[in-house]
């Protein structure tokens, strides 16, 4: 299965480390293809190197494809890490 | 989208430009990869006249606009100012037309004045421009030089491209960049890869995090941009697989549509992952240099087979 959505970065100082590396351990366990879509580029989101190169600021809007078995999941685990700003509120 | 802005910003030093007119037309788009000089155009012949290129005014059409009576050099201009036209430059330093600068103003065109010659500038301009408007894609994957070789290694997260990278440099070679590579398809014809400017000559290793390849090894084994040759996928080793085993078939894949020789590499424990690599770079130059040793040795083969045969058909003719 597919998905597309478009996420927010809601971090203060933006995707940076930290978050970044939330969010590939928050993949690791996940078997679907995740990819970051911003400023027309489009990355492997279990790479932190990939993430960081995308520098996204506060507010920005990432697209994020999700495609395989557990994408609904992945979607859902994906969002709400987003939201809450991967424990940096 | 590419701004005269990014152009100007990007290449005003290098091309000598300087900003005389037009300057709330800096947000003007250009979609051309081309460059014009108006020549012929400015006589009032303007059959096949782009107005989306760029406009460069050399010595000849300043000398000739001089020439004309106010009214007609004001007509003619406006004549080749397009609601497209991205920007008007000025060769050699000379000063514009009175009514170049009025007209720039009015229609939002950029006018700049630039100290090199018209030839100059347009081969210049051309170049940049290409480069801009080459299309490119954003790969995963490492990109390394060895031999002169540039090789993609790719594969699955994790299957150990970063850590073969790492063997790779500490033998000698270069990384040009790890996780992302920015691939540019140049003049139609070839493929360049290059890392992100933010995270160029750094490295993830699992365990022990984020290096910089180029403080810890120094300068020698990195290099910022290299052409792709060979990609390699690099992959988890499985029995069921049948893996090449004597590389008489080569295989490609298609980047841009390009088409570059292709190996698949398992992994397992005890395959030494950065002296395969080696190989294959050394046998990709090899063939490049006309020798491939798969075939070679096959021609071989059949010549001792035919050979044999043959003697074998001498002893039933002739017992």
């Amino acid at each position: 299965m597919k998905l597309i959505r478009k996420v927010k970065v809601k971090n203060s100082l933006g995707l940076h480390t930290r978050p970044a590396a939330a969010i590939v351990k928050l993949l690791q366990p996940r078997k679907s293809a995740v990819f970051f879509t911003y400023r027309n580029e489009t990355i492997n989101a279990r790479s932190i190197m990939s993430i960081l190169m995308l520098a996204a600021k506060k507010n920005a809007q990432i697209v994020v494809t999700i495609d395989g078995d557990d994408a609904e999941a992945t979607m859902e685990y994906l969002v709400n890490a987003f939201d809450q700003q991967f424990g940096e509120k | 989208m590419y701004l005269v802005q990014h152009f100007y910003e990007a290449h005003a030093r290098y091309l000598g430009l300087e900003l005389v007119a037009g300057k709330s037309g800096l947000s003007r788009r250009i979609n051309k990869a081309e460059v014009h000089r108006p020549g012929l155009s400015l006589t009032g012949y303007l059959k096949g006249f782009v107005g989306a290129r760029i406009l460069v005014f050399g010595k000849q059409e300043i000398e000739y606009l001089r020439e004309l009576e106010s009214k007609i050099r004001a007509e003619r201009l406006k004549a080749v100012l397009t609601p497209s036209t991205p920007a008007v430059i000025i060769a050699r330093g000379f000063r514009p037309p009175k009514e170049l600068i009025v007209l720039c103003d009015k229609n939002k065109i950029p006018l700049f004045r630039a100290t090199s010659t018209a030839t100059n500038l347009l081969s210049r301009i051309t170049f940049l421009l290409l480069e801009e408007f080459c299309p490119s894609v954003t790969l995963h994957g490492t990109l390394v030089e060895m031999f002169g070789v540039g090789v993609l290694i790719q594969g699955e997260s994790s299957v150990g491209k970063s850590e073969a990278a790492l063997g790779l440099i500490e033998r000698g070679h270069r990384l040009i960049s790890d996780d992302v590579v920015r691939v540019k398809k140049k003049e139609g014809s070839y493929l360049a890869g290059s890392g992100p400017e933010l995270t160029r000559h750094l490295m993830e290793i699992r365990g022990i995090g984020i290096i910089n390849v180029a403080h810890l090894y120094g300068a020698v084994c990195v290099r910022p941009d290299k052409g792709i040759d060979i990609v390699v996928k690099l992959e988890e080793w499985d029995d069921q697989h049948f893996y090449d085993r004597v590389g008489l078939d080569e295989k490609f894949i298609d980047i841009l549509g390009i088409s570059v020789p292709y190996h698949v590499l398992p992994v397992k424990p005890g395959r030494d992952v950065v002296l395969l690599l080696e190989t294959i770079a050394l046998n990709h130059r090899l063939k490049d240099m006309g020798y491939n040793s798969a075939k070679e040795f096959n021609a071989k083969l059949l010549e001792t087979i035919a050979r044999r045969q043959k003697k074998k058909v001498i002893h039933e003719t002739h017992p």
